[in-house]
């Protein structure tokens, strides 16, 4: 069953298109990562998601429901992102012990470990807590809530690269004690990698990809060697990145389904096939020009 | 052991030769059950969906088969079925790399032969 689905979802900033004709779908128990470069429209499609906004146009159901004023999304949805507000008379520990009257599966155990983990101070402020310290609050709420649907939008901001990690281990962990559909945002793939079942690539409110993430390193090719020889390979074909290597040796990144018939052709023109990390393939995916930012400086360079 | 995230290898096929090396390594027996894709996905910290294309692999090849509800078994013959595909399959590819490098840097059979002893012998050390 799909838990969500979107189809041709469109959302207007006055003459800005944040989201455009956004059609997919999100199975059940899936891990999700939602990637895109900045101003790609992954908080305003998880808003939507979250039934915080509504679209300008296009369907969105989500547990078969429009999320918009929906108290059954509500109930078992929550949004995690470094804005999270909370009452601020309320204590760290007081939130805590408000939280299961709003998540019917709160698990208090569970919060109560990672809290004493992170070494958070139960007296404390919410609004006085460092972006960081806000961050990794804001998680342990989001996984001990154990929403039949947890969004995090960018849940690692500031947070310290051991925690960041711990982050993503504690994610897991708990996904594999209670399988539910996680959706999170983040411009860069890297650390999260591993843990996705599926990745979403947004790029200027368009996707882009939507596959396994297993896939998504399998997708696609890269040639080395000599410049001529990979400009007659890759002819009329979509380069997603290309570089010149020195004067006479470039770079280009094919589809793989496109670099089948070719691969024998290229090791017998002594062009080296190379796998390119998903990581690279989601910047050069959605990178308006596939030079990079090198073209800038080449264009500039007078010699 | 620790997978290489950044390497050239799938995830997947690591963790399905992962399976294959405990397997020729005697730590599963025939018709025991192996490692389910949760079990996997906590030891090695990668998504359920991940471990299962490992295992889906070797079930593919006939190495490990399915018992409904129950998870997944190690088939008869399995550790000859790995064995026959690592010799000619894997154990081919490196050694190709080898000789390709060795010609590469001009060194002939014999001297090639020397280095494999040698390293043969520091292993065994």
């Amino acid at each position: 069953m799909d838990v969500i689905s979107c189809q041709g979802l469109t959302k207007n900033f006055g003459r800005i298109k944040a989201v455009s004709d956004l059609s997919f779908t999100i199975g059940q128990n899936v891990i999700t990562g939602l990637i895109g470069p900045n101003g790609a429209g992954k908080t305003t499609l998880l808003k939507i998601i979250a039934g915080f906004t509504r679209p300008s146009s296009g369907k969105v159901t989500v547990f078969s429901e429009n999320p918009f004023n929906s108290l059954k999304v509500s109930a078992n949805m929550i949004f995690v992102d470094e804005h999270m507000k909370f009452p601020s008379s309320l204590s760290l520990a007081q939130i805590m012990s408000a939280a299961p009257a709003f998540y019917k599966n709160w698990d208090m155990g569970l919060a109560k470990e990672l809290f004493a983990y992170f070494s958070l101070n139960p007296g404390q402020r919410h609004h006085h807590l460092s972006k960081g310290t806000k961050s990794t609050f804001n998680m342990i709420i989001g996984l001990a809530s154990r929403c039949p649907l947890t969004i995090f939008d960018e849940p690692t901001a500031g947070m310290d690269a051991g925690v960041r990690k711990d982050f993503y281990r504690a994610l897991l962990r708990d996904y594999l004690q209670k399988p539910r559909s996680m959706i999170f945002s983040s411009h860069l793939l890297n650390e999260a990698e591993d843990i996705l079942e599926d990745i979403l690539l947004l790029q200027a409110g368009q996707k882009r990809l939507h596959l396994p993430v297993t896939d998504l390193k399998e997708f696609a090719v890269a040639l080395r060697g000599k410049k001529e020889v990979i400009s007659e390979l890759t002819a009329g074909q979509e380069i997603y990145h290309q570089k010149n290597i020195g004067k006479e040796h470039s770079y280009a990144v094919i589809r793989r389904d496109a670099a089948d018939g070719l691969l024998k052709k290229s090791a017998a023109a002594g062009i080296e096939i190379l796998p390119v990390a998903a990581e690279d393939l989601c910047v050069y995916l959605t990178t308006r020009n596939r030079g990079g930012i090198d073209h800038v400086f080449d264009r500039n360079q007078s010699f | 052991m620790v997978l290489d995230m950044v390497g050239d290898k799938p995830v997947y096929i690591q963790i399905a030769e992962w399976l294959e090396n405990e397997i020729l390594g005697g730590d599963i027996k025939e018709n025991e059950k192996v490692y389910s894709q949760y079990q996997l996905a906590e030891m090695f910290n990668i998504n359920p969906a991940t471990a299962a294309r490992g295992i889906n692999i070797l079930a593919e090849q006939g190495i490990l088969y399915k018992k409904r509800g129950l998870g997944m078994f190690l088939a008869a013959n399995a550790m000859e079925k790995i064995q026959h595909k690592r010799r000619n399959y894997t154990l081919k590819k490196l050694v190709e790399k080898v000789v390709v490098e060795a010609r590469r840097l001009g060194i002939d059979e014999e001297e090639l032969l020397g280095i494999m002893r040698q390293a043969g012998k520091e292993l065994d050390e």
